[in-house]
């Protein structure tokens, strides 16, 4: 569901870094140190803890089976984790938290409370590269361009041409023939996005009744097979996001098009439409009332979050300030800048590097020379989290609403350029990594 | 406040919970008897969180038996696309 649009300026062009990019090449030499924690809702088992309540605060996971994760998709109560494929568990996909559709992908339909290999893929030694977890079901994108699916069908979101549903992966019949390179599973559609297919890259299948699958300019109930997205010929697309009743694509150029639901109560959009802005974005994120969008800078801006951080306060949510429909800078980020972003169904979690001058002294030891002292940047990499908390999904300790960012406290620090943060967010609950590189031991 | 309205069609029968359920955004369910549809009821409460929805919906469809199989919404309609 929640796998945001990445990618990355270079030399002002773009290219496209999913998310779910798999960091083998750092694995080659360095060894890391892999940190999980979880937070928020976790009474499907979704936290990975073996318990089913809810976290304040973010739970330190000692799971074996995650200490080389690469990437996570979490869905609506169940998460999906990939590992490295240089690592000795590698490029294995794991899932836990709710399967009662079949979304957790292991032939049955239970819930799992800690992460269990999805045995599947091994047996057909696919490799799987890219993952995404939508409200109840689930998305496989193998190396070699495949797709598969399962988990709950009701609506035609599992793309193969019924409403079943299934408790395996599927491999979707409809992409045989082409390279898949990401799919994006939104609450009951999904899209699809093909590698090295100007013109028809992106299509979508399950529910359109809201417009969430861009494929007719006319209102859809649903459709059980792929169908292209309209309206995105000529576009260099990059990214998909899916959330919700809400679709989104990021092209090469920076430009975000969303579809679906209408954002803070406008009418519904069947076709992609650019957002009005002049900003260039390196990511977004969609949630199921707004999108988050970061800009080239480490600026982040919201859509359509009017009522972001004030959900659990009926009177304050009927008496907010008039809806408006344009991006709106998220404040309280002021001197930040931001690496990551992430959302939740209406929560929002942003991995931020904070920079600050460091003044070191450089001792001469040439005669001529006295001592002199330059200044250097550091960084410190931090999460920080808003919108709706009721079940400690900020993981702030409370549960507790935010209309503005807070730093989430993880108990170690990370001043270190060499540890690298993220961040994941399920419907309800939220996952963040570290990955600490080791020097190397010759 | 009402997190949202929802057509009572774009809700499913859930026949473990013998209810109507509508995804809530903590994870957990919406969700709706209905005996509380023909008493009138129109707020579908999650059982998890503080959060509601509006439920839209004909009562007059729920006063009579012989109507109840045009209400199951979980039968999805193909629709073809031009």
């Amino acid at each position: 569901m929640v796998a945001p649009l990445m990618e990355e300026t270079e030399k002002g062009k773009s290219a496209l870094i999913n998310n779910a990019k798999p960091k083998i090449e750092e694995e080659e030499e360095e060894q890391q140190v892999v940190k999980v924690w979880s937070w928020g809702a976790g009474t499907d088992g979704q936290l990975g803890t073996g318990r089913l309540h809810d976290e304040l605060s973010p739970q330190l996971l000692n799971l074996s089976s995650l200490s080389s994760v690469s990437m996570l998709a979490c869905g609506g109560a169940h998460v999906l984790a990939l590992t490295s494929p240089s690592s000795v568990i590698g490029g294995k996909v794991f899932s836990w938290g709710r399967g009662s559709s079949g979304q957790l992908g292991h032939g049955e339909m239970v819930d799992a409370l800690y992460p269990k290999p999805v045995t599947f893929f091994d047996g057909h030694r696919y490799t799987i590269t890219h993952i995404s977890a939508g409200w109840n079901h689930s998305g496989f994108v193998s190396d070699s361009g495949c797709l598969f699916t399962c988990g709950d069908g009701t609506f035609g979101q599992l793309g193969h041409g019924d409403y079943r549903s299934h408790s395996s992966p599927v491999k979707v019949s409809s992409f045989v023939n082409k390279n898949v390179h990401q799919i994006a599973c939104g609450m009951r559609h999904s899209l699809v996005l093909l590698k090295d297919c100007l013109g028809n890259q992106v299509y979508g299948f399950g529910s359109g009744k809201r417009g969430q699958l861009g494929v007719s300019k006319d209102r859809i109930r649903s459709v059980s097979l792929p169908q292209v997205t309209i309206g995105l010929h000529d576009i260099e697309i990059v990214g998909i996001s899916a959330n919700g009743d809400r679709s989104a694509a990021l092209s090469a150029e920076g430009h975000l098009y969303t579809w679906g639901r209408g954002f803070n109560s406008t009418s519904d959009v069947n076709c992609p439409q650019s957002l009005p802005s002049s900003l260039s974005f390196s990511q977004a994120a969609l949630g199921w009332n707004h999108v988050l969008v970061l800009t080239g800078d480490g600026e982040v801006l919201m859509l359509g979050g009017s009522h972001h951080g004030m959900l659990s306060d009926p009177e304050r949510v009927s008496s907010t300030r008039p809806l408006s429909v344009a991006l709106e800078k998220v404040s309280n980020l002021d001197g930040v800048k931001v690496i990551q972003i992430a959302a939740g169904a209406e929560h929002s979690a942003v991995v931020t590097g904070k920079f600050h001058w460091v003044r070191l002294f450089i001792i001469s030891y040439t005669p001529f020379f006295p001592p002199f002292f330059i200044n250097v940047i550091a960084e410190n990499r931090a999460i920080m989290t808003w919108g709706w908390g009721e079940h400690g999904q900020l993981g702030l300790g409370n549960t507790c609403d935010q209309i503005h960012p807070k730093v989430v406290n993880l108990g170690d620090e990370f001043q270190n350029r060499d540890t690298q943060l993220e961040v994941f967010c399920g419907s309800g609950f939220t996952y963040a990594i570290s990955r600490h590189c080791l020097p190397s031991q010759t | 406040m009402s997190y949202d309205d929802v057509e009572i069609e774009d809700m499913e029968w859930n026949e473990e919970l013998q209810a109507y359920t509508y995804p809530c955004p903590c994870g957990d369910l919406f969700q709706i008897t209905k005996d509380e549809l023909r008493i009138g009821e129109e707020i579908a409460r999650c059982p998890s969180c503080s959060l509601y929805i509006t439920v839209i919906y004909n009562i007059e469809d729920f006063l009579d038996n012989k109507s109840k199989e045009k209400l199951e919404p979980s039968k999805q309609q193909p629709v073809a696309v031009a």
